[in-house]
């Protein structure tokens, strides 16, 4: 401006100074501003209005000059700074509205809005800069009482408990600018679902934000994103529960159907022949008498293995089932297993094929007795009578495999994995329609095979179905082989001394 | 003179139902159907000597019949057959292992009961009698005394470890041993958990005296207990 003096008029320089002063507004804050724009005017009216060196003004229109241009930078100064104020709101509003949406979007995604608190709690304390503790409840629905499980996030005294659990119950929010219990120094927001709260914030206002009321609406809308979030996630658990119930009920009906059928028919036939050889006894040739009772000792047999494995099954099912485990060989188990189908396969058409040198099992010897003899049982049952079953056991990589074969008319492929299912009787390859059952020929393997595929997975293993190639299944069942501790060389080295 | 049989069994049906099979093969049978009531038969057996067997049930309404087997066992030898309802295995290897001679779950067929009673009397006293040094069936032969084995004629050769295990079985021949006795037995105190050695070693046995090692006439296993020496034909 002083290398201007001179050369450019009086008015022209003082645009200039106008010019500095709206730039000056864009940056200092508005008080600043204020003060800059009177100390330049003052400064111009020193240097060149005449008389320079002094704050007097010589000509009507200089003061009219200076305080002009006084009034235009006071005036500029103050838009910029409102200006200013309104863009920063703006940029609060926006940051918030992203804020609930990343807070929606974060409760989208998880199954247990629960484990989101701690997030929930960081943006409060972020928004309002106190410390911020949450209830919340869990699991169960809100019972109107103060009873429920909750989970809480943060220190809170007995008092703010209370506030926390009436918030909760009554869904409102209390504290200073709610309109209710405006002493308090803190808010208790409820975090609000549709029908009820589920949860609540206690927000600390030892040091109050700037503009309340928004801050509060923002930190209410939070809360209650949390709330519908956890209203969400229980009618979910809900329906998820009621669909369960359901699922196991049917589970129960048909297993107490199919265990009637199955437990009726022995017991029919015992009934039979044992009332038969009670009232007409007399009348009966010795031969009678003696098949009935035969009767009736194979059938309270079949009926005695029935219940073994109905309660095995129970046993299997239930949580912490400890096997008791222990070294076996494959050549002793299947030996005890052909010792017992002796008695139900007088034609001996069961044959065993061990492979020499398997290694020792780890395992629940009674439990893979049995597994063995249902397998093998079924095999008699849904073979022809002159047909042979085979029991195999051999290493296949590093699985001891234990295969029970027959030559019967094999499983539908349709039925091959649901005749694992609880009571469940498979259609045979060559039946023309409808499960065994339906037709009434043969009876089932009921529980059997499922105790079978429970067995072999509590020991780490599977059973499975293969069809055979020249007829019939094989049903295999896979043990994982383990290393047997030392002896191996003890009784090596005894065998090898002449 | 016949045999007397205390049968302890608590319930109704089956009490009449095996007492009437026993008397039918001429056993004298004394019923008790509470522990109170059998511990004083047996008091009373103690001084006159009148009770031959014992058929125990377990689950009793006054209380578990294994109190009355630790109780008996005490001071007499008189051969105990638990009858019991229960499956688990612990706890036949556990009666087993305090004295019981035998055990059989219900449900039982008669011609099982007949068979282990006749085993166990066969036995009795064996504690005070010389142990059992002959056995010869179906073909096997062992002389525990002579060191000899044959099958079929045959002189067989055994391993010292094979040899004492065979012995063993043949000591308690007809009865079941349990796995931990056998162990104990043969390999010493301290060698109760290692059942692998016993399976290698009776997978040797059956080898060398098995028609069929995968389909066993002679030696026997009961799963998850133990193993059992086929009882020569009476």
């Amino acid at each position: 401006m002083l290398a201007l003096d001179g050369r450019v008029d009086l008015a022209n320089l003082a645009m200039i100074l106008v010019l500095a002063s709206v730039v000056a507004a864009l940056w200092l804050p508005p008080i600043g501003c204020l003060l800059a724009c009177t100390f330049a005017v003052l400064a111009f009216n020193w240097t060149f209005v005449p008389p320079r060196g002094s704050f007097t003004v010589d000509l009507h229109q200089h003061a009219l000059l200076l305080a002009t241009m006084l009034a235009v930078s006071w005036i500029v100064a103050l838009l910029m700074a409102r200006q200013r104020l309104l863009a920063a709101r703006e940029r609060r509003h926006a940051q918030r509205a992203e804020n609930l949406r990343a807070t929606s979007e974060a409760l989208r995604d998880t199954d247990d809005p629960i484990e989101r608190a701690p997030q929930l709690r960081e943006a409060l304390v972020q928004l309002v800069g106190t410390p911020v503790t949450l209830l919340m409840l869990r699991g169960s629905l809100p019972s109107g009482t103060d009873g429920d499980p909750c989970l809480q996030l943060g220190e809170a005294s007995a008092d703010e408990q209370t506030g926390l659990r009436l918030s909760l119950r009554d869904s409102r929010a209390f504290g200073p600018g709610t309109g209710r219990h405006q002493e308090q120094d803190a808010w208790y927001l409820p975090m609000r679902g549709r029908s009820a709260s589920f949860g609540a914030a206690l927000v600390s206002l030892r040091a109050p934000p700037a503009e309340p009321g928004e801050v509060r609406a923002h930190a209410q809308a939070l809360c209650d994103q949390m709330g519908l979030a956890l209203e969400r996630a229980q009618t979910l658990r809900r329906a998820v529960q009621a669909r369960e119930e359901a699922n196991s009920q049917k589970l129960r009906n048909t297993l107490l159907a199919a265990i009637s059928h199955d437990y009726r028919t022995p017991l029919a036939t015992i009934m039979g022949a044992a009332s038969s050889l009670h009232d007409q006894a007399d009348r009966l040739s010795p031969e009678q008498q003696q098949r009935l009772a035969a009767m009736i000792v194979d059938e309270a047999d079949q009926l005695s293995r029935l219940t073994d494995n109905t309660l095995q099954l129970a046993r299997l099912d239930a949580p912490g089932l400890a096997l008791q485990l222990d070294w076996e060989s494959a050549e002793e188990l299947v030996g005890s297993v052909l010792r017992r189908v002796r008695q139900r396969d007088p034609a001996r058409r069961v044959h065993a094929r061990i492979d020499a040198g398997l290694p020792l099992l780890r395992c629940d010897a009674v439990l893979l007795v049995q597994l063995l003899e249902n397998l093998v049982d079924n095999a008699l049952k849904y073979s022809d009578a002159a047909a042979p079953v085979e029991i195999v056991a051999r290493k296949l990589g590093d699985q001891l495999v234990i295969a029970v074969g027959d030559r019967g008319p094999g499983i539908a492929p349709a039925w091959r994995e649901r005749i694992f299912d609880v009571f469940q009787r498979g259609e045979r390859a060559d039946a023309p329609v409808g499960p065994l059952h339906e037709s009434g020929a043969r009876r089932g393997a009921g529980v059997g095979l499922a105790v079978c595929r429970a067995i072999a997975r509590a020991h780490g293993g599977q059973l499975t179905l293969r069809a055979r190639s020249r007829g019939g299944s094989s049903f295999e069942c896979a043990l994982p082989a383990v290393d047997p501790p030392e002896p191996a060389a003890a009784a090596a080295a005894e065998n090898a001394r002449p | 003179m016949s045999l007397s049989v205390l049968l302890v069994e608590d319930d109704r049906e089956l009490r009449a139902t095996l007492r009437e099979a026993l008397t039918v093969e001429g056993y004298k049978v004394r019923t008790a159907a509470s522990l109170a009531d059998a511990t004083a038969q047996m008091a009373h057996a103690e001084a006159t000597g009148d009770v031959d067997l014992v058929l125990l049930d377990l689950g009793l309404p006054d209380g578990d019949g294994e109190a009355l087997l630790a109780a008996m066992r005490r001071q007499s030898t008189t051969p105990v057959i638990v009858i019991s309802a229960r499956q688990s295995d612990g706890q036949k290897i556990r009666l087993l292992d305090t004295g019981a001679d035998d055990y059989l779950v219900k449900p039982f067929s008669i011609g099982e009961l007949l068979a282990r009673m006749r085993v166990a009397l066969r036995h009795r006293g064996t504690a005070l009698q010389a142990a059992i040094t002959h056995y010869e069936h179906d073909g096997l032969l062992v002389d525990v005394v002579a060191h000899r084995v044959g099958v079929d004629g045959q002189d067989i050769h055994l391993t010292p470890t094979e040899f004492k295990l065979l012995a063993r079985l043949v000591r308690s021949v007809g009865r079941v041993v349990t796995h931990r006795q056998l162990l104990a037995d043969v390999w010493g105190p301290e060698f109760t958990e290692h059942t692998h050695y016993l399976r290698l070693y009776m997978g040797q046995l059956r080898a060398k005296l098995e028609a069929d090692p995968a389909d066993p006439r002679r030696l026997l296993t009961e799963p998850g207990v133990g193993y059992r020496l086929v009882e020569p034909a009476a």
